[in-house]
This record gives C-alpha cells, structure tokens and sequence, in this order.
C-alpha cells in the first residue's frame, strides 16, 4: 500500500474549461459521477494548456443558483413562486464557469505524503485535492479514497 | 414621529440577531480582478480588505470597482489603490436602533460587526438583511396597521395597492449608444445602481446595472464601448395600475430588486418600484420603531 498521493490518486478524472457554460459544466459532473460510480461534488477547471486555474464546486452552483433577493422576500411565504426555479436555471445556464468557479485552490504534489492529506483536509475543510505536477494537474485525492485506504489499513 | 420602545416588535434586537456571518474578505495584496470575482460569485455589493495580521484594514464596493474601471486602472492593479479605509464597525451586541442611527448618519449600507477583538470581524450586517427581518416581525405584530382591515376580508390589503401608489420618479435613461463612460457619470451623480437603456425610437431595450459593468470590466471591455454591448435586456417593467401582488411576483420570478413602471404603453416608463418598499408596505409596519423607517434608497 501507498502513502504518497500518487500512490492514492485518481488519474482518471474530467475537467472543464473557463470559457465552459454551466450547462456544460453540469454535463462533465454527470460524466464524471457516472464514471467514479458515486456523485461528484467537484470539478478542477483547467486552461487549454491543462493548468489548473481552479475548480467548480457544489457550493459555487449553490451560490450561483441562490435568489439575490431571497432574504426579502424569503419571508413572503403567502406569495406563489410557481415556475421560479425552472427560470432561475434557465439563467444559470449561461454563466461562464469562469464567473463563478474559487481561484484559489489548495493543492498537493505528488510526494504529499497520506497523513499531511489528511492533515490539509481536516484544516481546509476540503474533500478534493487537485495533485499537481508543474502546474498541471496529474490527478486528484477524494476524501473517500482517503478514508477507505485508512480503513484497509486500520482493518490490520 | 416619536419612537415607541414599548410593546414594539423590532426595539430590542440586537446586531448578533441580524447580521451575516459570512463575509467576503481579500487581503490588500489581492487584485481589482480579484475583487470583481467575490462580488459576482458571492453576489454581494463590498468585500472587506484585511492586512497580514487579519485585521480589517478597508473596503471595495461595486463603486469603488467602477471607479477604478471609469480611470483606467488595469484590473491586476491591487484593491489598495481603489479600497475605502478604514471600514465602519459595529458591535455584536449594539441594539439594532443604534447602528441604522449610525448607518444612516454615515450614509453607509453596511457595518462590520466585531466581537471581543476589535478590527476582528465576525460578521456583516447591511441594511438589506435587515429588511427581511423587518418584515417577518412587522407581519406578526399586533400594532400592524392592516391587521384591523384583514380580519374580515380574505384577501391580503397590501396586494390591492398599486405600483403607482409605491413607486419612486427618480430614474436616468440613456441612449444604446452612449458610452460606459457615460453611463457611470450618471450612476455616480444620482447613487444609481441601474440605468435604463433606449433606443432610438425611445423603446426601452435593456438596462445596465453596477453588475454589468463589474463584468465589463473584468473581461477587458473598454469603457468607451457603447451600452448596447454590455447591457442586459430585456427591460423589466411592470405596468402603473398593476396590483403589488403582481409585481413582485415578476421582481422574484426574474431575481431583481426593482421595476421600471410604465403608464401609457412599454415606451412611457415613469418611474421605478423596488422590491425594498415593496416589503415595507406588505409587512404593514406602523413605523413606530426606527427600525422599520429604515430607507434603503437614502
């Protein structure tokens, strides 16, 4: 068994691209859940010359689909807000991956060693971690990959 | 109009009650780029600046953004040269009366709340968090002025008011081709964070927002490029003798804060009806406390 994240790391992975819509970043999530046989959370953004440049995650499309306004008229519980979801995608859509994806990713190097894997998780609250070479991405590091490598070893 | 302290719903709140505990922050070494990014991400109006202790050093706001975009500043240029220091602050356990007294004086939207540490900020309270709170206490209090009225009718009184009855005449319109330049002139003499856009014919084609502008400038858009370019159409109307039930459904249904209002066909706009005074007629307040005279168009 390994202990460095490349021992650990996935190499099959999808990314998408700034200039990507929403609509085809949601595509590339579906792509990638049914690939890794579980739901995905999380996409590294890559450049055309495949440098991270960051990642789209659950939270960002929670915070792009999130009302501006909600916590006015979020109270207005009388009032029939029929149709406003299926608008609010239809906006989302559009939106540039670019627009809405964190810059400032925290990420690993091949050698990272297992426990400060866990280490930087625990203490970033982060579930993925981009595995970088040179400043393209080789792989990435799941907290479940993690959890179950610990496991085997704990089993004895 | 004297403040009633007895018996009224919102006296006694405090700051821990309504402020955000999310802030956006940057350090002052970040970009204008930077910036631009947590304001559409975040969908906020400022971002607070910090120093390597993590102290809170200052703030930009769309503002600030536009004013660096109106003279020019490259957006790698560092939010230092464009951030409004020192930031305001209140503390979490002020009364609510007391910092919109402050806000108001200040003529700011928005405190940083601090804690035990001051120039440590834990949380953010803006006059729009505010207002929600303002209508779900409003709305459940006995000194409610529509309360008498709707005890024997089915339907909700505020919802028959109309758009005209609520609406604001003060708005600016430009033409599509009209500079950015232009149009952030107008937004910066007026405190405007829309603008209307025409066409030629005098037809509204769109409108151009603080928003619009921000992405203008972080996708490397010159401000001497025209509105048409930049702006968002359509132009969201609702009409002057619509009921407020139905505007503010259009103002939920497409995510906005305001309506242009027309009067005698899409091409006679006359005013603008936000969802702020909207809330504020719906939720009956009395306005007894000072809470519930809160202004965001001061």
């Amino acid at each position: 068994m390994g202990v460095t994240a490349r021992d650990v790391m996935d190499t099959d992975f999808h990314t998408v691209r700034p200039e990507n819509t929403i609509a085809e970043a949601v595509k590339a999530f579906k792509q990638a859940s049914e690939q890794r046989r579980q739901k995905v959370f999380g996409l590294m953004v890559t450049d055309d010359r495949g440098l991270l440049v960051g990642m789209l995650s659950l939270y960002d499309m929670l915070l792009l689909m999130r009302p501006k306004n909600i916590h006015i008229w979020g109270e207005m519980r009388d009032i029939d807000v029929t149709g406003f979801i299926e608008e609010a995608c239809r906006r989302a859509r559009a939106i540039r991956v670019g627009d809405v994806m964190t810059e400032e990713v925290v990420t690993i190097t091949p050698d990272t060693h297992l426990l400060m894997i866990v280490d930087i998780m625990i203490r970033k609250h982060i579930r993925r971690l981009p595995v970088v070479d040179g400043g393209k991405v080789i792989g990435i590091v799941y907290t479940s990959t993690i959890f179950y490598e610990l496991m085997e070893r704990l089993a004895g | 109009m004297a403040v009633i302290d007895r018996g009224s719903a919102l006296s006694g709140l405090n700051v821990a009650q309504a402020m955000r505990k999310l802030i956006c922050r940057l350090s002052r070494g970040a970009t204008i780029q930077q910036a631009i990014r947590h304001t559409v991400k975040y969908k906020i109006n400022a971002v607070l600046i910090h120093d390597e202790r993590s102290e809170a050093v200052g703030v930009v706001s769309k503002v600030n953004i536009l004013g660096g975009y109106y003279a020019g500043l490259p957006i790698t240029a560092p939010v230092d040269a464009i951030m409004v220091s020192p930031p305001l602050f209140c503390r979490v356990d002020d009364s609510l009366d007391s910092v919109l007294d402050h806000m108001r004086r200040a003529r700011v939207q928005r405190l940083y709340v601090v804690g035990e540490e001051p120039r440590k900020v834990i949380g953010v309270l803006a006059y729009a968090d505010i207002l929600g709170m303002l209508y779900k206490f409003c709305h459940e209090c006995k000194h409610r002025t529509l309360r008498e009225l709707e005890a024997d009718c089915p339907k909700k009184v505020a919802d028959e008011f109309r758009v005209g009855e609520l609406m604001t005449t003060t708005f600016r319109a430009h033409e599509e081709d009209d500079s950015l330049f232009q149009i952030m002139e107008t937004m910066s003499a007026n405190r405007l964070r829309t603008v209307l856009i025409k066409g030629r014919d005098g037809l509204p084609r769109g409108v151009v927002t603080t928003t619009d502008l921000t992405l203008a400038y972080l996708h490397g858009v010159p401000a001497s490029t025209t509105a048409r370019s930049v702006m968002s159409g359509p132009a969201r109307t609702c009409a002057y003798g619509e009921r407020l039930i139905e505007a503010v459904k259009k103002m939920i249904f497409w995510d906005l804060d305001s309506l242009y209002v027309h009067k005698e066909g899409v091409a006679d706009i006359v005013g603008v009806v936000t969802l702020a005074e909207v809330a504020r007629v719906r939720s009956g307040s009395c306005r007894a406390c000072m809470i519930s005279r809160i202004d965001l168009n001061e």
